[in-house]
C-alpha cells in the first residue's frame, strides 16, 4: 500500500497511459502534421539524391538506420544545431549548470561542510533541477516606482549579450558559432555592453541598494577592461591575428602562458573582476547593499541573470584557455573508431547491421573537446576558489588595483613581447614557429 | 538582403538619433543613442569595415556612452541644462539639416563616389597597421602626443591637492 497514492490501481494507471497516447497520436495528425506542412510549404526543400526532401520522405529515412546517421551529421553542420546545441547556448549552459553544482559542493568541502545533500540521492545531484523549479514557480515583483520597460528587458539584454560572447569561443578546429577576423576586438566590444546593462537595470528598479550597487559594478568593470584589454595585447603580438580560432591554432608546440605569464595573471584578476566574483563582489555585496544590482530582482528573472552570470562564467574561462593555455592542442588520448565495424559492420549471433557513415564524430574533434573541456573546468575551479579563501576588498583598493597596478603589470609583458618579436625569437617569422 | 539590412539600420539609426534628440527622459535619450551608435557600426559592418565596426561598439557605445549615462545618473539635471524650446527654434532646426543634407547628398551624388563596387573583399587590419606605421608615420605620432597630452589633462583636472588621502590605510 503506498502513501502517496492510496487510491491507486494498476488499471487506472495503464488505462490512463492509454489515454494519454491517444490524445498525443490525434492532436499531432489533426494538428501537428497540417502546421508542418504549411510551414514547409513556405520553407525551399533541398534536394537529395534527385528527389525531393518531403517530411514523408525524411520520415522514412529516418526510420531506415543506415540513412540516419547521414541526416544527422548533416544536420550536424547546420548554423541551427551551432547556435543552439554545441558549441553553442546547450554545451555553454550545460558546463555552467554543472558549474553552478560543482561550486556548491566544493565551497562546502573547503569549509568542511557536505552542501546539497538530499536532492536526488547521491550527493544532491538533482539540487539545481530543485532550484530552477523552484525559481521558474515563484512569483515576478516589480517594483511599484520601478521604470518598467528597461526592468523587464535588463535580464533579457544580460543572457543575450553573455550568449553574443559565448558564440565567440571556438571549442575546437572548425567548431565555433561566429568565427569574425577580428575575434578577440568582438569579445571587447561585447564585453562593453555588461556595465550599460548592469547600470541600467539598477537605475530601473528604483532602490537605492541596487543602484549603489549598479554604479559600484560600473565603477569596476569600467576599471578592469583597460588592463583586460592590454593584458590581451601581447598575444596579439606574438600570433599576428586577432581570430581566435588562429590564436589557438598558433599554440600547437607551446601555450602563450609559458611568454606571457604576468599577462596571464593579470588577465584572471581582471576575469575575476568582470566576474564580480570574490573577492571583488563589491557590486553585490550582500552584507552591505542587500544583494547590489540585483535586489529588485525576483523568479525567473534572476535565475536568467544567474544563467547570463554562469554563462559568461564560462566564457571567460574558454576565452582563458584558447588565448593562454593553448585551446583544443593536446596530447592524442581519444582512442580511434574501431575500424572493423566501419567495414564489415556489427555482428550479434547471426545478423550483422552495415550502418552508413558510421563515425559520427570524428576523432581529432572529440579530442579536441576533450582537451578543451579539461581545461576549461581547471580555470572554472581556479576562479571559484577564491570565493571558499578570500575576504571582499575595499573599493578604493579595487580600483586603485584596477587602474594602476594591473596596468603597469599588462605593460611590463608587452615590452617582454615586442623584446622577443624583434630579437626573432617568437612571432611571425621567428625562430621558434 | 543587403539592402533589407541596410534599411532596417537607417531606419534604426536615424530613428533612434530623433528620439535621442526628442525625449524627455535623459536616460531613453541616452539609450537611444547608444542604439545610433549601433547602428552606425551596422552600417561599418555592411562596408566590410568589421574592425572599425568593432572599435565603432567598444570605444563609443562601450565608453563614451557610459560615460553619458553616468553624467545624467549622477548630476542633477538643472545644472547641466538649461531649457530654451520655442516652435520657432525648432523648425529653423529642421529646416537647416534638411537643406544641409541635402546639399551634402548633392555633392556626394554629384563625385563620382556613387559608384562603388560591392564584391570587394573586407580590408585587411593588418594592412591599416602597416600604413599607420609606413606612409601615415608621422600622423600616428601628432595623434600618440595629443592622446598623450589629453591623458596628463585629465590626470591634471582630476587631481585635488584639497583633500588630503587620510582614508587609505595601505
Amino acid at each position: 500500500m503506498s502513501t502517496i497514492a492510496p487510491q491507486f490501481r494498476l488499471s487506472r494507471f495503464i488505462a490512463s497511459l492509454f489515454d494519454i497516447i491517444f490524445w498525443v497520436l490525434l492532436i499531432f495528425s489533426l494538428v501537428g502534421l497540417p502546421l508542418v506542412f504549411i510551414v514547409l510549404f513556405y520553407i525551399k526543400m533541398p534536394v537529395v539524391n534527385g528527389q525531393m526532401l518531403t517530411p514523408y520522405l525524411a520520415m522514412t529515412w529516418m526510420a531506415d538506420p543506415s540513412r540516419t546517421l547521414p541526416i544527422i551529421k548533416s544536420f550536424m553542420h547546420t548554423t541551427l544545431f551551432h547556435v543552439l546545441a554545441f558549441p553553442g547556448f546547450g554545451f555553454a549552459a550545460l558546463l555552467s549548470a554543472a558549474t553552478i553544482y560543482v561550486e556548491r559542493k566544493f565551497l562546502a568541502k573547503i569549509q568542511l561542510r557536505v552542501g546539497p545533500l538530499y536532492c536526488g540521492r547521491i550527493e544532491g545531484i538533482l539540487q539545481l533541477m530543485g532550484d530552477g523549479l523552484k525559481l521558474i514557480s515563484k512569483e515576478i515583483i516589480i517594483p511599484a516606482k520601478a521604470d518598467k520597460p528597461i526592468f523587464w528587458v535588463g535580464p533579457l539584454l544580460f543572457v543575450g549579450t553573455a550568449g553574443a560572447f559565448v558564440s565567440l569561443i571556438p571549442v575546437t578546429g572548425g567548431w565555433v558559432v561566429a568565427n569574425p577576423a577580428v575575434g578577440l576586438l568582438a569579445v571587447f566590444a561585447t564585453i562593453g555592453f555588461f556595465p550599460i546593462i548592469s547600470v541600467l537595470t539598477a537605475w530601473a528598479a528604483n532602490n537605492k541598494w541596487t543602484f549603489i550597487g549598479g554604479l559600484r559594478a560600473l565603477h569596476q568593470m569600467i576599471a578592469f577592461e583597460i588592463p583586460l584589454i592590454l593584458s590581451l595585447l601581447p598575444i596579439v603580438i606574438l600570433t599576428g591575428t586577432l581570430n581566435l580560432s588562429q590564436i589557438a591554432e598558433s599554440q600547437q608546440h607551446y601555450w602563450w602562458i609559458i611568454f606571457a605569464p604576468i599577462s596571464a595573471i593579470v588577465f584572471f584578476i581582471c576575469i575575476l573582476a568582470e566576474l564580480e566574483r570574490i573577492p571583488f563582489d563589491l557590486p553585490e555585496a550582500e552584507s552591505e547593499i542587500v544583494a547590489g544590482w540585483l535586489t529588485e530582482f525576483s523568479g525567473m528573472m534572476y535565475g536568467l541573470i544567474q544563467l547570463g552570470t554562469y554563462l559568461k562564467l564560462y566564457a571567460f574561462a574558454g576565452l582563458f584557455t584558447v588565448l593562454f593555455l593553448g585551446g583544443w592542442n593536446g596530447p592524442s588520448v581519444w582512442p580511434a573508431f574501431p575500424a572493423d565495424i566501419i567495414t564489415n559492420g556489427i555482428t550479434i549471433g547471426p545478423i550483422t547491421a552495415k550502418i552508413a557513415g558510421l563515425p559520427l564524430f570524428d576523432q581529432a574533434m572529440l579530442n579536441g573537446i576533450l582537451w578543451f573541456v579539461i581545461k576549461t573546468v581547471g580555470v572554472i575551479l581556479l576562479i571559484l576558489l577564491p570565493r571558499g579563501v578570500f575576504p571582499r576588498i575595499r573599493i578604493d583598493m579595487l580600483l586603485h588595483t584596477g587602474w594602476y597596478k594591473l596596468i603597469g603589470l599588462a605593460f611590463i609583458n608587452i615590452f617582454i613581447a615586442l623584446g622577443l618579436l624583434y630579437a626573432g625569437v617568437l612571432g611571425p617569422g621567428g625562430l621558434i614557429q | 538582403m543587403v539592402d533589407a539590412v541596410f534599411l532596417a539600420l537607417s531606419v534604426l539609426t536615424i530613428g533612434s538619433a530623433i528620439v535621442a534628440l526628442e525625449i524627455r527622459s535623459l536616460i531613453y535619450g541616452s539609450i537611444a543613442l547608444m542604439l545610433t551608435l549601433s547602428g552606425v557600426a551596422g552600417f561599418f559592418l555592411l562596408l566590410d569595415a568589421p574592425f572599425v565596426a568593432m572599435f565603432q561598439l567598444s570605444v563609443y557605445v562601450g565608453s563614451i556612452a557610459v560615460l553619458i549615462l553616468f553624467t545624467v545618473m549622477l548630476v542633477r539635471r538643472e545644472l547641466i541644462f538649461n531649457k530654451i524650446e520655442d516652435k520657432r527654434r525648432r523648425y529653423a532646426g529642421i529646416g537647416l539639416m534638411l537643406a544641409l543634407m541635402l546639399g551634402i547628398g548633392m555633392i556626394i551624388i554629384g563625385s563620382g563616389m556613387k559608384s562603388m563596387e560591392t564584391n570587394s573583399p573586407s580590408v585587411d587590419y593588418r594592412k591599416i597597421g602597416e600604413d599607420f606605421l609606413t606612409y601615415y608615420s608621422p600622423a600616428l605620432v601628432v595623434m600618440a602626443l595629443v592622446l598623450a597630452a589629453s591623458v596628463v589633462g585629465a590626470l591634471t583636472l582630476a587631481r585635488r591637492e584639497d583633500i588630503t588621502n587620510d582614508q587609505r590605510a595601505d
